[in-house]
């Protein structure tokens, strides 16, 4: 195998001062739609220690994503703060870039490229040189077992090569929070369970996870403390064990719940409430 | 795959090294024009329409020996212009844009550290190479039915950079409406509201002889002085005052598409 790409540079400690990697105080977002003002945030509060792994967790419509996306630098913040990597996001967004990988919903890939051509691509973006990028972009071809398909075009992939391509993008400058905004939707199983390796590998080596995920054996599988999100606010945070247990002691059960338990508690999703009542809220 | 692919590259601090995300972002671009070149052929093809079927309608009201305004050339020197900046028209960088914004792309590139203005810019670089090819090969195509260059190869090469930049400006306005809109549909139907523009004008006769309501229009629209100074070119030589209406109006348009463009891609949310 050959020795993976050396660059060197003057890197920070992987540690923020207080040793978290995304906190947010009082996170609020507000958009102007259609029917009027919409609160999709209110006030979120996060406090995410390093290289854990985060799942952030809530029915459609809850805020997640707006969440994401605010942390991420894409999208502006109406009120409250948020530091990801201990870098302020409103006072500086390219400091913070250079310091998460992002993979949003749907796997955000330009088709007409190939696997290479867009890792290579992305080194670029982040100041690799043509040959660092290369060497930079076949050893991530090998990390998500896509060497065999690097020169195909990316349209002729199939969904779970396109996402593990798309978390190879954001792992191009090994990043210090990497966003992994519902990696598995529409997988199937085995891909799937490719997508949850990975994300347990790249934690092992000390990058910080923060997951949105509507799979809750997905949450309890990976990550180490979660928050569920309802109508934009924070609605239950712990761990998954925290979580059950609290649940079992207050309901008096006799045996340990699920997290789906949790998540219907948490989220007041029962049999009595009508699906249609919970609003979708487009970020 | 060994773990060490984590611990052994790290380029977290190195965008202080300058990143030149316009080139980088428009070799992309160029490459992608390479593999469609289908999205080439209305480009191509509708200008060469409307040339030929321009031609085959006027070229006998306005005979070479006997028409003033061909300087003795034939109706399809006088026609070209007109061609040339539709062919400029007919950009696809919007449309890639919009696709993008909606396939995610566009925010995979927003959550790099690369300038907000390189996103928008490289599609447009691309857009100015794909026009100077385009150009040349609708110029070469004129000149195997006997149009010349009056302007020499000097003024082609003019003719060329002018036609590029009002293609790259005439995107850039596209790709405007593109993230103003985020959609397909509204970005194709933006096109529309520019596109009378590049018929109000002189585009059959010169300003002169329209009629008076015509003339008027033509006067007031910026696109007259860019098609009287690509005109200016093949049919009379260098005109220096016909050159500097042409290129004052390209400069003012790219002047505020860059404009718009910085505040919208600055203000994306």
């Amino acid at each position: 195998m050959r020795e993976p790409t050396s660059v060197t540079s003057a890197i920070e400690p992987r540690s923020t001062p207080t040793g978290l990697a995304v906190e947010a105080t009082q996170l609020v977002k507000h958009y102007r739609g259609k029917g009027g003002d919409i609160e999709a945030v209110r006030g979120v509060d996060l406090a995410v220690p390093a290289a854990t792994v985060f799942g952030f967790l809530g029915p459609n419509g809850a805020g997640k994503s707006t969440t994401v996306r605010m942390l991420t630098t894409l999208m502006s913040i109406t009120s409250g703060s948020a530091h990801v990597a201990g870098i302020d996001v409103a006072d500086d967004p390219d400091a913070v870039r250079r310091k998460i990988g992002v993979a949003l919903q749907e796997a955000g890939l330009d088709p007409r490229q190939s696997g290479r051509e867009l890792l290579i691509l992305q080194c670029r973006l982040f100041g690799m040189t043509a040959r660092e990028a290369a060497g930079r972009a076949e050893d991530l071809l090998e990390l998500v077992e896509l060497t065999d398909a690097a020169d195909r075009l990316v349209k002729g992939y199939s969904g779970g090569m396109k996402r593990r391509l798309d978390l190879a993008t954001a792992l191009v400058h090994a990043p210090e929070v990497l966003f992994l905004d519902e990696p598995t939707t529409g997988l199937d199983p085995a891909s799937r369970l490719t997508i949850w390796d990975e994300v347990r590998r790249i934690n092992a080596q000390g990058t910080t996870v923060f997951l949105t995920t509507q799979y809750l054996e997905e949450a309890d599988q990976l990550c180490d403390a979660i928050a569920i999100i309802d109508a934009g606010t924070i609605v239950r945070e712990g761990t998954p064990a925290q979580l059950k247990d609290e649940l079992r002691e207050r309901r008096g059960l006799a045996a340990r719940p699920s997290l789906d338990d949790v998540f219907l508690d948490a989220t007041g999703r029962t049999r009595e409430r009508a699906a249609g009542e919970v609003q979708e809220v487009r970020s | 795959m060994s773990d060490a692919v984590f611990s052994a590259v790290d380029v977290r601090d190195r965008a202080n090294r300058p990143v030149n995300g316009l080139v980088v972002l428009g070799q992309r671009a160029l490459r992608e024009s390479l593999r469609t070149l289908d999205a080439l052929l209305p480009a191509v093809f509708i200008p060469l329409f409307f040339l030929v079927v321009n031609i085959g309608q006027a070229g006998r009201i306005f005979p070479a020996g006997d028409t003033e305004f061909l300087n003795g050339q034939g109706y399809g020197a006088f026609q070209l212009p007109a061609s040339l900046l539709l062919a400029g028209s007919f950009g696809a960088a919007a449309l890639y844009l919009v696709e993008e914004i909606e396939g995610g792309y566009f925010d995979k590139l927003r959550a790099t550290p690369v300038s907000r203005m390189s996103i928008v810019l490289g599609r447009l670089y691309a857009e100015g190479v794909r026009s100077v090819v385009i150009s040349t090969a609708m110029v070469v195509i004129g000149m195997l039915f006997g149009v010349r260059i009056e302007s020499g190869f000097a003024g082609y090469l003019v003719l060329v950079a002018m036609i590029a930049l009002w293609a790259v400006a005439f995107s850039g306005f596209m790709q405007l409406i593109a993230l103003k809109s985020r959609s397909a549909a509204a970005t194709q139907a933006g096109s529309m509201v520019f596109f009378p523009l590049l018929f109000l004008t002189p585009n059959f006769v010169p300003r002169n002889l329209l009629t008076r309501p015509m003339e008027i229009a033509a006067t007031l629209n910026p696109v007259t002085y860019v098609m009287e100074a690509a005109r200016s070119l093949i049919l009379d030589g260098f005109d220096g005052a016909a050159l500097a209406k042409g290129f004052a109006v390209v400069g003012a348009a790219l002047v505020l598409m860059l404009a718009l463009s910085v505040r919208m891609i600055n203000n994306y949310d």
